[in-house]
């Protein structure tokens, strides 16, 4: 099916996932990420996306425990963006 | 926000294929009769011209929606099958067709409406004869500065802005192959893509707005160009439009005789005209890259003539475009939907095209309704992803606007009834007729729909296949699977169509291994009949001869009928956080057909143990549910990979199946191969698991697992 759009999707969603990371490594994790939506085939884009969100939700801890309110809202922005789409795009499963 | 064992109720979707083979037949909807009074396709002889005894000649029709400097004097020519050529001997120009012939007849008439993100900003409408002015010009300054000539390649990495279609017309108008490249992807997306094709020139922009942002685009730019030349590709130039003339929107420096200002430029080529090349009809239009299943993206290159003539052919009879409406295709440009059914196939038939430049429900989810009203937009085509989204973030809004379409169209993915319902009711306000599409980028236009005016609207269905395209499932054996049946399999095309790409860009291999050698059974043979395009997609056909598409069918495990993707089933692994890395891979199983093994790696320090095998086991049943609980769980030390590191699944399949590994020696770790052999064999003899002997064909089907 013509789902490229998918992986244009998320692949922005990623790079505003970039944006938000703190550390140089989750900073190469997400891009990591976006490399893989950009090239992997449509059917791994919810393998993609479960990565993501982990991500995101790993950065929230870590701003939370670190007391970054700032960068905690902005993460958690991004991580239900993320999760919004998964869900519309049936990547992920609504629960 | 979850615990740290990752986000709660987030796991990866496993069912969609599942589920919809589980969909319920659906009662038809009847077209509305106010629009099958004015369908361009209304009268059912239609359907008598493109039957399979009038293959392939019924598509001159489609042809001659055309304006051609030399008529064809072979339809199709099958000589060097499956490399079919289409309307050979025949020339045109894809940028005549589109702009200089409604110029000439109807100058003042709207092509293109530009609607920018900020709803502030005016809305541009570009003429018939305005449209012609700009390609002329840029045309000019491609020739004549960037030194640009017929069959060279350049790159556009550009997003929903006007000078996008002027770009690509421009180039058509040249003869030069345009490779576009979505504006949301990354630089080094770009750069790859930039390699693969071979392109000296980049155009793009400095930046645009998206969901209220100004994006700055132009810093990509330089990242293409680092990783096109890491790939041995050097650009001698990139051309910049700039999203406000005369402002530079990014904070990217230019480099010094190598980036240009398109405006700054274009003066010196104002009133200049350049005639349009008239181009073979197999003269290569574009370049459109697609991910494939070994992470290295194809560039599918699609033809003038055969292209042109079916995108337009599609678009009068399945949207319904006639030249006094307003159509907006909501899709991006950057994909095969928007090259055909934004640009290419309107545009053809003379219709005003609306672009859009930014997100959907920016700032709002009334926005694209909005926009429908203020406009006048009375054809409306999107994806069942944005239909989610606008109805979630507003289901009751459409009510609000006072717009009338009478035909919408889907595209892109399977849409569930639930969803077709609202799109129906809410959207179409019970008066549109809904042309669900299926199709690939690789195809150029669509495979399956309804002809809106002659054929019901199915909820959850596609549709048959259309005009002159004759669609068969075949099961993994190259069986028929009849209709009616309730047996999903691989949908396929027995025949070839205009719209079909030509080739994969450089790699004419990778065209015939995916794409034809699954069921042709004499490579020899230049009749199309031995030739069946597999669409690497999965499709149930009901007794109405309707198609349900499943999705893509790349490393599917096929268990007691359902249809499990070994991605999804190594994505629910993933989230057991103790879990590096998995490989999900068949057995056969002489009861349930195949069986799933899963294979797992462990984060560093962490030791393997039964109680782990049994939370991954777990886990993934919780996930996706039973049918896909695996038989065993293997947790190994690590994965035989590729010097890429690309998990060889076939080599821990073969070892699961006890087949013949192959070849490992060029694996980066190939002695992992003999450990992990030793250890999954010796765990099977002694629990009685060993297989019988594998038949020649599953052997095969065991060796070509995860390989494309």
């Amino acid at each position: 099916m013509t789902q490229q759009h998918l992986a244009g999707e998320l692949s922005v969603l990623l790079e505003r996932v970039q944006t938000v990371t703190t550390t140089e490594t989750a900073g190469q994790d997400a891009s990591i990420l976006r490399q893989a939506a950009e090239t992997e085939p449509v059917h791994a884009l919810g393998w993609v996306t479960v990565r993501a969100l982990a991500l995101t939700d790993r950065l929230c801890w870590d701003s939370l425990n670190l007391g970054d309110a700032g960068a905690f809202a902005r993460q958690a922005a991004v991580g239900a963006a993320l999760r919004e789409f998964g869900v519309c795009a049936g990547l992920l499963r609504d629960a | 926000m979850a615990e740290e064992q990752g986000p709660e109720g987030s796991e990866a979707q496993v069912s969609e294929a599942q589920i919809a083979v589980h969909w319920r037949e659906e009662e038809y909807y009847p077209p509305p009769a106010s629009f099958v009074g004015q369908a361009n396709a209304a009268d059912p002889a239609i359907l008598d011209r493109f039957t399979e005894d009038k293959f392939p000649d019924c598509f001159k029709e489609y042809a001659d929606l055309l304006t051609w400097d030399q008529t064809w004097h072979t339809t199709l020519d099958t000589s060097n099958a499956p490399f079919f050529r289409w309307f050979v001997g025949g020339r045109l120009n894809a940028s005549y067709n589109c702009v200089d012939r409604h110029a000439a007849a109807n100058p003042d008439k709207t092509a293109i409406i530009f609607v920018p993100e900020l709803e502030s900003d005016e809305d541009v409408h570009i003429s018939y004869a305005e449209l012609l002015r700009q390609v002329n010009e840029f045309a000019a300054l491609l020739r004549d500065f960037a030194g640009l000539k017929t069959g060279d390649r350049v790159t556009l990495h550009m997003p929903m802005v006007p000078e996008l279609p002027v770009t690509m017309l421009a180039c058509a108008r040249l003869g030069v192959i345009h490779s576009e490249v979505f504006g949301g992807f990354s630089g080094a997306a770009c750069g790859s893509r930039i390699a693969d094709s071979g392109s000296h020139v980049l155009i793009t922009v400095d930046g645009y707005y998206r969901a209220g942002q100004m994006t700055d685009h132009k810093v990509k730019a330089d990242e293409a160009l680092a990783t096109a030349a890491k790939e041995g590709q050097e650009v001698d130039k990139v051309l910049v439009w700039r999203r406000r003339p005369g402002q530079y929107a990014s904070q990217t420096p230019m480099a010094d005789g190598r980036d240009f200002f398109v405006d700054e430029l274009l003066p010196q080529y104002a009133g200049k005209t350049v005639e349009p090349v008239s181009m073979p009809a197999e003269a290569p239009l574009f370049l459109m890259y697609t991910s494939g299943t070994t992470g290295r993206p194809k560039g599918c290159q699609h033809s003038t003539g055969g292209y042109l003539a079916y995108v337009a052919g599609t678009s009068k009879y399945y949207q319904d475009i006639h030249p006094d409406d307003v159509y907006w295709c909501m899709a991006d440009i950057g994909w095969i939907t928007g090259h055909s059914y934004i640009v290419y196939g309107p545009l053809a038939l003379g219709t005003a095209t609306v672009i859009y430049e930014g997100v959907p429900n920016y700032p709002d989810g009334g926005r694209p309704w909005r926009i429908a009203e203020k406009l006048g937009v009375n054809i409306f085509h999107t994806s069942p992803t944005a239909i989610r989204m606008l109805r979630k973030v507003g289901p009751e809004e459409p009510r609000k606007y006072n717009y009338h379409f009478k035909n919408m169209t889907t595209v892109g993915e399977p849409i569930e009834p639930e969803v077709w319902r609202w799109y129906y009711t809410e959207v179409g306000k019970g008066k549109a007729a809904i042309t669900d599409t299926w199709w690939q980028t690789e195809n150029g236009g669509f495979l399956g729909s309804t002809l809106p005016a002659l054929q019901p609207m199915k909820p959850g269905s596609c549709g048959p296949g259309v005009l002159g395209m004759f669609p068969v499932i075949y099961d993994e054996n190259g069986n028929e699977v009849p209709k009616g049946s309730g047996k999903a399999g691989n949908i396929c095309i027995r025949n070839p169509w205009p719209g079909i790409f030509q080739t994969v860009w450089g790699d004419p291999e990778r065209y015939l291994d995916t794409y034809y050698r699954k069921y042709n059974k004499n490579p020899d043979s230049t009749d199309w009949r031995d030739w069946p395009y597999f669409c690497n997609d999965g499709a149930v056909q009901a007794a109405d001869g309707y198609y349900r598409i499943l999705g893509r069918v790349d490393d599917v495990i096929n268990v007691a009928g359902h249809r499990l993707g070994t991605k999804e089933i190594e994505s629910a692994a993933l989230t057991v956080p103790e879990v590096a890395e998995a490989a999900a891979v068949p057995v056969i199983d002489d009861i349930r057909g195949r069986v799933v093994e899963i294979y797992v790696s462990l984060k560093p320090g962490l030791e393997p143990s039964e109680e782990m095998a049994v939370k991954v086991s777990k886990t993934i049943e919780a996930v996706i549910g039973k049918i896909a609980r695996p038989k065993n769980v293997w947790i190994v030390s690590d994965m035989p990979k590729t010097r890429s590191g690309k998990i060889m699944r076939r080599v821990v399949a073969s070892v699961s199946n006890f087949a013949d590994v192959g070849d490992v020696t060029t694996l980066a770790n190939p002695e992992i191969v003999e450990q992990i052999r030793h250890h999954v064999q010796a765990e099977k003899v002694a629990r009685g698991e060993v297989p019988r002997e594998l038949t020649e064909a599953e052997e095969a089907e065991i060796k070509a697992f995860g390989a494309e």
